[in-house]
């Protein structure tokens, strides 16, 4: 892992500048206080973590310290100081997707991909998140939720393995949700 | 669009706004609806919406086609309802993209996809389609929040005006002072619909008296449960009522803050109650002096990060002011010292969502709804291996076994059912013999369970009791917020010997350990989060006590999931 935080490439600030000038502009302190969660989603949404330029930019912004910054992404567990794999597995975790078997899902991926929850797996080709609470996808648990848009449903550790095998090779699974059978 | 800017001005609005709903179902042409939500996107709707507009542009099919929001039957989406010229609309469930060009030529031909329908939107059957309300997920509910759900378009203001909203807002604010309408909320009895069931009159009363300024109401939308998703469902397919109940809130305290509060992996949930805000504002039902009155208003929406317990309002509170979410001893209460320790008023979507029918229709009315200690409707959601799954608005007072086998629709193929865990990581669950119980505040309390939040979850016997103990445990462990020791030291401790239980080195002596560490717990625990945690813990000890016997004394699993059931497969494997 420590390889990955000494980065050799940049962080380009423009884009977050940019959302930061246009839609956080605080009225008074109490507002500026308001906006950091907001501020830090924003740049995680757009770099798929929150680099350390990212988070100072925000406190420069808002006028608060960086203390107050890194308080918030470390107690608040959607944020990732560090930088993610290629691919981002979210694997619900709620009771629904309990019952349904999610965690024969999460020893999958922890026996075979050395995959923990806010890990990267080896290759730098995964990173799962367990969340904890519930995606609201029901019907089609257990799900996980892959790069923020598309749904692996109904999975079972062997069809989850075919969808892993399909994403590194760039392919689609075969009804991805798992509600053709 | 210009700001409206009197009650005439809405009125005039509101008449042309229906004006257009009646003429798009005037029934002289096609209208197709496709219902996108959060359930439904997961399950294809946005293909199969683009599969659709395709299809009936080839085959020369003129319909005016419709985005609504999410109709609480989660295990039929994507669903799309057809109203063809002459004929009332027919809802169609689980047409997934390969279904669309059989369903688009059965429309050309003029004929009805009898199979894949879940009912017509008629009195009568209707060329062998029964009517929907009549659908048995459908004829045991009572919808006053899901009234429009998957009827209107939740991102069209108009949509909702025109189906008579907003008038609440507007009877409150021309025709009662906020102290009349403290009072209908007050006579309505409408109990905090988030989990602890405090009479929300009680509290806009008390809020009210408190004299500092300025005072701020919030809305809790975070649902960071894991068995729960009514409220993000409210958000995304009616954000109007959720906005209007809001108001009527800030118009009540005499205050222009109000906030909501949505979790952050709701996006879009934020997004369509963002977009409802910044339409209520454009047409002057936001903003500074609403309609030509002396009253003003200004919403924010403020998003979470993920924590469970900024569900509890004093770490809700610290969350908003840009703080770690972590409780406070009370007193103070927040009506006192809340949001930047001023008076704030906090309730659930589902309590402000319940308030314009209050204010329309009047306290008594909304009294007389459900049993005597809790009235009106509950959103509940089931989750499991039940057959029709999926968001319902039910009556209180309705038996958990009707809920779960007439409404949900009974147990899959396959599957049998085990018991039902209650309140989600705060009670116990209910067995089979306990399900006559009436799902309200006070009855599933005295069985140990809990209404909480509405979200039950249905289990069958490949569950065990041991390991879903574990889990809810593990799951208190780790949204402790680790301000207290009690709670932040206690569920490690309790998950740690569960695990030792788990894995055949469980001792008798075990059980009595847990039961008094669980007392430290919950009398020492400074929020509700550590207060109840051991809870569901201690319901799957009281309701499946010989599953609990069998690891410990007799060293196996009976639902084979427990590593001691590993364990003891390897051994008779190298036989």
């Amino acid at each position: 892992m420590a390889n990955r935080i000494d980065r050799d490439e940049r962080i380009d600030l423009t884009p977050l500048l940019e959302v930061l000038a246009n839609r956080f502009r605080p009225r008074d302190d109490q507002e500026a206080y308001e906006l950091i969660v907001g501020a830090c989603q924003e740049a995680q949404r757009l770099y798929g973590w929150v680099p350390p330029e990212a988070a100072q930019a925000i406190a420069d912004h808002l006028g608060v310290t960086i203390n107050r910054v890194y308080g918030l992404l470390t107690f608040y567990a959607d944020f990732r100081t560090e930088p993610p794999g290629k691919h981002f597995l979210w694997l619900c975790h709620g009771a629904a997707c309990y019952v349904m078997g999610s965690s024969r899902l999460i020893e999958l991926l922890r026996d075979r991909h050395q995959l923990v929850d806010h890990g990267v797996s080896l290759d730098g080709e995964l990173t799962l998140h367990v969340f904890n609470g519930c995606l609201g996808v029901c019907d089609l648990a257990p799900v996980i939720q892959v790069d923020h848009h598309e749904y692996w449903g109904r999975l079972t550790p062997e069809r989850l393995e075919a969808a892993i095998e399909a994403l590194k090779r760039g392919d689609r699974l075969e009804d991805a949700d798992g509600t053709a059978g | 669009m210009a700001r409206l800017a009197d009650r005439q001005a809405f009125e005039r609005y509101a008449a042309e706004a229906q004006a257009r709903w009646e003429r798009l179902w005037a029934g002289d042409h096609w209208v197709i609806s496709v219902g996108i939500s959060e359930c439904s996107i997961a399950k294809g709707a946005l293909e199969t919406y683009r599969h659709l507009e395709l299809l009936l542009a080839q085959e020369g099919i003129p319909a005016t086609l419709r985005r609504v929001g999410c109709a609480g039957w989660c295990f039929a989406e994507p669903f799309v309802e057809v109203r063809a010229p002459g004929a009332p609309p027919v809802v169609y469930g689980n047409v997934t993209t390969d279904r669309v060009p059989d369903l688009v030529h059965a429309l050309k031909r003029g004929e009805v996809k009898g199979e894949w329908a879940l009912g017509a939107r008629a009195d009568e059957p209707f060329a062998g389609v029964q009517p929907l309300s009549q659908h048995p997920f459908l004829a045991r509910q009572r919808r006053l929040l899901f009234a429009d759900a998957g009827v209107i378009d939740p991102e069209s203001i108009d949509d909702y005006i025109a189906r008579g909203g907003y008038r609440a807002f507007l009877k409150a604010l021309f025709e009662m002072t906020p102290d009349e309408v403290v009072a209908e909320v007050k006579a309505s009895n409408l109990r905090g619909r988030g989990g602890a069931g405090f009479p929300a009159g009680i509290k806009w009363e008390s809020g009210r008296r408190t004299q500092a300024w300025p005072k701020y109401v919030v809305v809790n939308s975070h649902e960071g449960e894991p068995n729960v998703f009514k409220d993000r469902r409210l958000l995304e397919t009616n954000p109007h009522l959720v906005l209007e109940g809001l108001l009527i809130g800030c118009y009540a305290l005499e205050t222009p803050y109000g906030y909501n509060y949505i979790g952050g992996e709701h996006a879009l949930a934020v997004e369509r109650f963002q977009e409802a805000v910044r339409q209520a504002y454009e047409l002057g039902l936001l903003g500074d002096n609403i309609l030509g009155t002396s009253f003003s208003c200004h919403i924010r929406v403020r998003t979470g990060g993920g924590a469970y317990i900024c569900g509890e309002g004093s770490a809700l509170m610290y969350a908003i002011m840009g703080q770690r979410g972590q409780p406070r001893t009370k007193p103070p209460r927040s009506v006192e010292e809340g949001l930047w320790k001023r008076p704030t008023v906090l309730n659930n979507t589902e309590t402000f969502a319940s308030v314009p029918s209050i204010v329309l229709n009047g306290g008594a009315w909304y009294a007389s709804l459900g049993t005597e200690q809790s009235t009106g409707t509950k959103l509940v959601t089931i989750q499991g291996p039940v057959k029709r799954l999926g968001v319902a608005e039910i009556e209180m007072g309705m038996t958990m076994r009707e809920l779960i086998f007439e409404v949900f629709g009974g147990m899959r193929e396959g599957y049998r059912f085990k018991g039902v865990q209650t309140g989600g990581v705060s009670a116990g669950p209910l067995r089979e013999d306990q399900l006559d119980v009436p799902v309200d505040f006070d009855s599933l309390t005295e069985l140990g369970g809990m209404l909480g939040s509405g979200g039950f979850v249905v289990f069958d016997e490949s569950v065990c009791a041991v390991d879903f103990a574990r889990y809810l445990m593990a799951f208190n462990r780790y949204e402790s917020c680790s301000k207290c020791n009690p709670c932040r030291l206690g569920n490690p401790a309790l998950v740690e010997i569960l695990d030792r239980i788990r894995h055949g080195y469980g001792r008798p002596e075990d059980l009595d350990i847990i039961r008094e560490g669980s007392k430290h717990i919950i009398e020492l625990s400074l929020c509700g989060l550590g207060q109840v945690a051991p809870m569901p813990l201690l319901g799957m000890m009281k309701a499946f006590p010989e599953e609990f016997d069998a690891h410990i004394r007799e060293k196996r699993c009976p639902a084979n999931v427990c590593p001691i059931s590993e364990a003891v497969l390897a051994i008779v494997g190298d036989d």
